[in-house]
Parts: structure tokens; C-alpha cells; sequence
């Protein structure tokens, strides 16, 4: 086991034990750090990769974005320090029954796929790379869905605009 | 227009920020302007404000002669009874019976230095002094008694 | 000659002489842990002494002067006070996340510390997305704010907490977008390449108004970033006595402390790199006399004395400029930064295409 393996376990098991906690816990706001050190350990891990623009992408749009919007909303709505109320014991048998099998489901895709080590040394995709591709209109270039989804966006921001314009109820 | 309304703001506003920032520099490099006074280092050198209000006094001129009449104008204008005046009568050159003020206690614990008692006080008879240290280890040593002994109203003064 | 970038070079040599290239790294790990930990306790006893003195000189005070040779062993008289003092955790609150997050704050600014180039060839690592993973990391530092907020239990701290996550959350696009502005400019995220971009002049004399007003707006944003006055809502000591650290004491309240200082620090360092050309000395045109003088200066000291100065800016604000409201500020930063930064980027874009910068 070299250093690089021991840094990945450590990556993997930060990840999948702040997930587990993160779904255990009865502190919603607890429940929202943990998720927020499992995405970390997801960008720990594409830095591991060398994938460094990925790993930042991850880090400003899941951590520094989609977290703190959860937190807000729990703060918004929750009380400090109370506890959710016990789950019914059907309740969790059938969470856990699904989320085996989903998980036995992701793991038999996992061993039927053949994974094939790629020829030669493989070039490490810089910011321009990724660019040129994303504004790319011929064979292979993503102009097209990146566009699609600057439409989504568009309508999300005027959604916001008609909900705030919106006269008090 | 909206947008040269915008930009006149935007234009206003880094203006009057300059306007402080400039201040503030001006105080940053000129170190002669800083107003602390080091106290206890200072003490034989230590200048106070002239209006400084320190405790109150009762001025005596070199006959042991004091302004006040006794007319109690400061004991009722003084908020939290910091001031007694006490009464003797005293027979003037005529062999009249006058009143005139035995003692001018003076609760320096209660007194809040407010400046009331001097503002009502008619003939000037009382001023504020610019003396401060006054921690002492016995409290019965803050009443103070204003008018010196023996001493007795100037002339002239009604 | 000696320099940052050569006392390093000698040391991975005679390490590497000794070692195996795994231990070499190991040890080469732990040294640089250990500088960046001193460089942290230095920053802390610095800027707060700085502070002191900057605010007392402004207000037309003394400041601390008791402690030391004019008072400059103050903030470590502080230090050792607030090692000493009891860290106090309040009955009600969530135990884990409140000892947690003062850590986490010290763990953000350590990582930001990374991509930054103190002197020539002298840098933790310099990968390829150095700008983005600044601006990335830096985007957590509000979790730390948020989880102190929630776990203290305290209506207080919940409120600064609440301000401190509108406020930088806000702030952080103006921030981004006049960083932008110098990355198409210079047309890289490296760190480095940036630095290198700027030999022939800094990109504040070489880019026109245009980067003047980037520059402008992203000191702006990152004094509102870091929490400070002005923009200090989120520990605005007359309203909520002190935001979200109200409830810590002790080591625990001087690491929030510290890391506000180091924050301080590391902006002012990103700025100083992507405006004030880094360790790159100051050049003017063809005068070689001029040029020549300059460069005896050691790129550190270029670095040092650009991020200090902007330190300086930045505490020159703070005690000039009283307390924005809270309306004031989502004003300024969504009616006014934001549309100028957005229509800056978009003419600094085109004189990049059109090439209208020396």
C-alpha cells in the first residue's frame, strides 16, 4: 500500500462516514455539516485525481452554493439545538431496504463493467481544454446543452423575479 | 435621467468617502494632534479643559470672605440632595438678627457634577473646581462643609 | 544570493541527500506545516499590534504603549492572556459543532495559503486553477461563521451568523468578477503565469480604468467578505453585542480571531498578486537606472510591503467609515457593484480581444 492508496481510503471513508452520519442523525443542522464534509471528501478526492478545476467546481457550487442554501433554510425554519422526533421502526426498515438496493444495484454495475486502464500517459484537462470544449459547435462540442442550460437558469432567475414582484398575499 | 442620476451618486458617494479618508490620513501622519494625556505620568503638567467640572467649591476671598447669602436657590435646584444648607443668625453692625449661613455641606458622593447648582446660585457664591482626585479610604470624608470657619458674608452682597 | 526560493532549494537537496524521496516529502510536509503555522502566530501578533496603532494614530490616540518598547509586545501580553483564560462551552449548545468551528475557520485560511507566491519561485503549490481555488476555499469560510452562529444557541450569534452568510455570500460575486477581470487579461488562473503576465508593468497601470475600477470594487467586496467594518454587521458590537462569537472565550474565541487576521491577510495578498504584479518589483518604462535599483530589492520585501500597504487600505476604512445597515449594504452590493463589475468585465473582455493594454 503506498501513500497515494492510504490518502485515497482516507478520502473514501471521510466521504462514506459523513454520509452515513449525515442520514443518522436526529440534528437537522448537523445533518447539513455532515453532508457538507462528505461533498468536501468528494472534492478531496478529484484533487487526489489531479482534476483540480472539477474538485474547486465542486467546492464553490456543492459547499460554498448548495450548503449554505440548505442552512439558511434550516435556520429560517428550525429551532437551535432540537432534536427530530424518532423515526417509526417500518419507516427505517424500508429506507434501509432501499438504500441497499440501490446500493446492490450500483455495486453489481460496478463489477460487470470491465474497467480498461487508459494507453499511454493521459493529459491532464486544463481550464482552456475545458473551455474550448464547452463553447464547441462542431462534432464532440458541448455549445448546445451549455446553452440549454443557460436557458434553465434564465427561467429560474425570472421565476424569482415574478415571485418577488408578486404583491403581498 | 436614471443613469446619469446613477452615476452622479456613485460619483457623490466615492467623494465624500475620499473627503473622511483624508481626514483620517491627515490625524495618521500627524502625531502632535493626539489628545491622550497620560495621566499619572503627567500629573505635575496635566492640563484640563477649562469647563471640566471637578467637584464644587466655594471661592473665599483673603478676609475670609465668602458670596453666599444663604438663599438655598442651590440645595432646591440640585437634583439628588447633594447640597444642605444650614442656618445660624447673626447680629449685622446695626445689632439687627440676620440669617446667614452656618454651615454649606456639600455630599461630594451624591453630587453628579451636573453644573445646576452653580447655574442657580444668584450671587455666584459657588463654582466648580477642577480637582479630581478625590478616592479617599473613609466615605464621612467626601461631606464636605464649603464655607471656611469663621468666615462670613462679603460686603455688599445681598 | 539569498533568497526564499534558494534557502528551500538547499534544504530539499541536503534533505534528499539524506532520505528517501517518501520521507524527504513527509519531512518537507511538516516543515511547511510548521512555517505556515508561524507565519500565522507572526500575522496574529502583527496585524493586531498594526491594528491598535493604525486606529489609535487615526481616532488621535496613543494606543497600547505600556507593554514593550512603544507597546509592540501588547498583542503578545493578549495572546498569553487568552491562552490562559477558561474556554467555556454554553450548556445549551451543540457541543461537537461549536468546538469544531473555530477549526474549521483556521483549516479554511490554512488552505488558502497554498496558491499564494511569497516570493519569486517560492510557493506552496501552484496548480493550475490557483485563482479558482482561492476563490473556491474561500467560500467555505462562511460555514465556519454559520456553524459558531447555530451551535452557540444564542439569538445572537444566530443573527450575526445569518447577516455574516447574506453579506459574504453577496459579496463573493462582485469579489469574483473583478478577479475575473485580471484572468482575461492575463489569460490563466496560475498563480504564477499571472505574476509573469506582469513583468513589463502591473496590471493596474497596464489595463486602463477598467482594472482601476476592478481593483476598486474587489477591495470593496473583500473588506465585506472578511467582515469588517464597514461591513461588520456580522459581529456589530452596539447591536449583537459580538455576532456569531459571542458565546467562545479563551483559544477558542482568539482562533476566530486570528483567522479573521489571516483572512485579512490572505485577501490582501491575492489582491496585491493580481493588481500589484506579486513579488514582481516596480518598473517603469525604459529607465534602466531606474529598473535596475529596483530589482535589487528582494521580491519578498515587494511582496510584503504590497499586501501590507493593502492591509493598511483596509484598516483605513474601518476607522473611517461608520457601520453600512443592513439594506445598505445589499444595496450597495446588488445595485451598485454588481452591475459596474458585470459591465467591467464585459469592456475589459473586449480590450483584451481588441488589445488595447501595453
Amino acid at each position: 500500500m503506498t501513500g497515494s492508496d492510504i490518502i485515497f481510503y482516507i478520502l473514501a471513508g471521510l466521504t462514506l462516514g459523513c454520509g452515513v452520519l449525515s442520514v443518522t442523525t436526529r440534528q437537522i443542522f448537523r445533518a447539513a455539516i455532515f453532508l457538507l464534509f462528505s461533498l468536501i471528501g468528494i472534492a478531496g478526492i478529484y484533487f487526489w485525481l489531479d482534476y483540480q478545476f472539477i474538485a474547486a467546481v465542486q467546492i464553490v457550487v456543492y459547499a460554498g452554493g448548495i450548503v449554505v442554501l440548505i442552512i439558511f433554510s434550516i435556520f429560517l425554519t428550525q429551532q437551535a439545538g432540537e432534536k427530530l422526533p424518532k423515526q417509526r421502526l417500518d419507516r427505517k426498515i424500508f429506507s434501509a431496504l432501499a438504500v441497499f438496493s440501490a446500493f446492490a444495484l450500483a455495486m453489481v454495475q460496478v463489477y460487470q463493467h470491465s474497467f480498461t486502464a487508459p494507453a499511454g500517459e493521459q493529459p491532464v484537462p486544463t481550464v482552456k481544454d475545458i473551455g474550448l470544449k464547452m463553447l464547441n459547435t462542431e462534432n464532440g462540442g458541448y455549445a448546445l446543452p451549455f446553452e440549454i442550460i443557460s436557458m434553465l437558469l434564465l427561467a429560474a432567475l425570472v421565476g424569482c423575479i415574478v415571485i418577488a414582484l408578486r404583491e403581498k398575499l | 435621467m436614471f443613469i446619469g442620476k446613477y452615476i452622479k451618486d456613485i460619483w457623490a458617494g466615492i467623494r465624500s468617502l475620499l473627503v473622511g479618508m483624508k481626514r483620517t490620513l491627515y490625524y495618521f501622519t500627524h502625531h502632535k494632534e493626539i489628545i491622550t494625556q497620560q495621566y499619572p505620568d503627567n500629573r505635575d503638567t496635566l492640563e484640563l479643559p477649562e469647563r471640566f467640572k471637578g467637584e464644587v467649591v466655594m471661592p473665599h476671598n483673603e478676609n475670609n470672605e465668602h458670596r453666599c447669602t444663604g438663599c438655598q436657590a442651590c440645595e432646591l435646584a440640585c437634583p439628588n440632595g447633594t447640597i444642605k444648607v444650614i442656618f445660624k443668625n447673626e447680629l449685622n453692625a446695626e445689632g439687627k438678627k440676620k440669617k446667614a449661613i452656618d454651615k454649606l455641606v456639600y455630599h461630594l458622593e451624591l453630587c453628579t457634577m451636573c453644573n445646576l447648582c452653580i447655574e442657580a446660585c444668584p450671587s455666584d457664591a459657588i463654582k466648580m473646581a477642577q480637582t479630581f482626585e478625590h478616592s479617599v479610604f473613609d466615605r464621612n470624608q467626601l461631606t464636605k462643609v464649603l464655607n471656611k470657619p469663621g468666615s462670613k458674608i462679603m460686603d455688599g452682597v445681598e | 544570493m539569498w533568497s526564499f526560493a534558494h534557502i528551500a532549494n538547499e534544504l530539499h537537496n541536503w534533505l534528499s541527500n539524506q532520505f528517501n524521496p517518501t520521507w524527504t516529502l513527509i519531512i518537507e510536509m511538516v516543515i511547511a506545516g510548521v512555517a505556515v503555522i508561524g507565519l500565522f502566530a507572526m500575522l496574529g501578533l502583527i496585524l493586531v499590534i498594526m491594528e491598535r496603532k493604525v486606529s489609535a494614530w487615526m481616532q488621535i490616540r496613543l494606543g497600547p504603549n505600556r507593554v514593550g518598547p512603544k507597546g509592540m509586545l501588547q498583542s503578545l501580553a493578549d495572546t498569553l492572556k487568552l491562552l490562559v483564560k477558561e474556554g467555556l462551552t454554553p450548556d445549551g449548545a451543540d457541543k461537537l459543532l461549536f468546538n469544531v468551528a473555530p477549526f474549521i475557520a483556521m483549516i479554511v485560511a490554512m488552505l488558502l495559503l497554498a496558491p499564494i507566491a511569497f516570493a519569486s519561485n517560492f510557493q506552496l503549490w501552484d496548480l493550475n486553477i490557483g485563482v479558482l481555488y482561492v476563490s473556491a476555499v474561500s467560500s467555505l469560510m462562511v460555514i465556519s461563521i454559520l456553524m459558531a452562529g447555530w451551535s452557540s444557541n444564542n439569538k445572537y450569534s444566530l443573527m450575526g451568523a445569518m447577516r455574516s452568510g447574506a453579506q459574504i455570500v453577496s459579496y463573493e460575486l462582485s469579489a469574483g468578477l473583478s478577479v475575473l477581470a485580471v484572468v482575461v487579461m492575463s489569460g490563466s488562473l496560475q498563480v504564477s503565469d499571472i505574476i509573469e503576465s506582469q513583468r513589463n508593468g502591473w496590471w493596474i497601470f497596464k489595463g486602463h480604468i477598467p482594472l482601476i475600477i476592478a481593483f476598486i470594487t474587489f477591495i470593496i467586496a473583500v473588506t465585506a467578505e472578511t467582515n469588517r467594518a464597514p461591513f461588520d454587521l456580522a459581529e456589530a458590537e452596539s447591536e449583537l453585542t459580538a455576532g456569531f462569537h459571542t458565546e467562545y472565550s479563551g483559544m477558542k474565541f482568539a482562533l476566530f480571531f486570528l483567522a479573521e487576521y489571516v483572512n485579512v491577510f490572505i485577501v490582501c495578498s491575492i489582491g496585491a498578486t493580481l493588481f500589484l504584479g506579486g513579488w514582481m518589483p516596480f518598473h517603469i518604462g525604459n529607465w534602466t537606472g531606474f529598473n535596475h535599483a529596483m530589482d535589487y530589492i528582494p521580491s519578498s520585501i515587494w511582496f510584503f510591503g504590497k499586501t501590507f500597504f493593502l492591509i493598511f487600505v483596509i484598516m483605513w476604512f474601518r476607522w473611517t467609515f461608520p457601520r453600512l445597515r443592513i439594506d445598505q449594504l445589499l444595496n450597495l452590493e446588488w445595485k451598485y457593484l454588481l452591475p459596474i463589475s458585470m459591465i467591467n468585465l464585459l469592456v475589459v473582455t473586449a480590450m483584451a480581444i481588441l488589445g488595447w493594454h501595453f
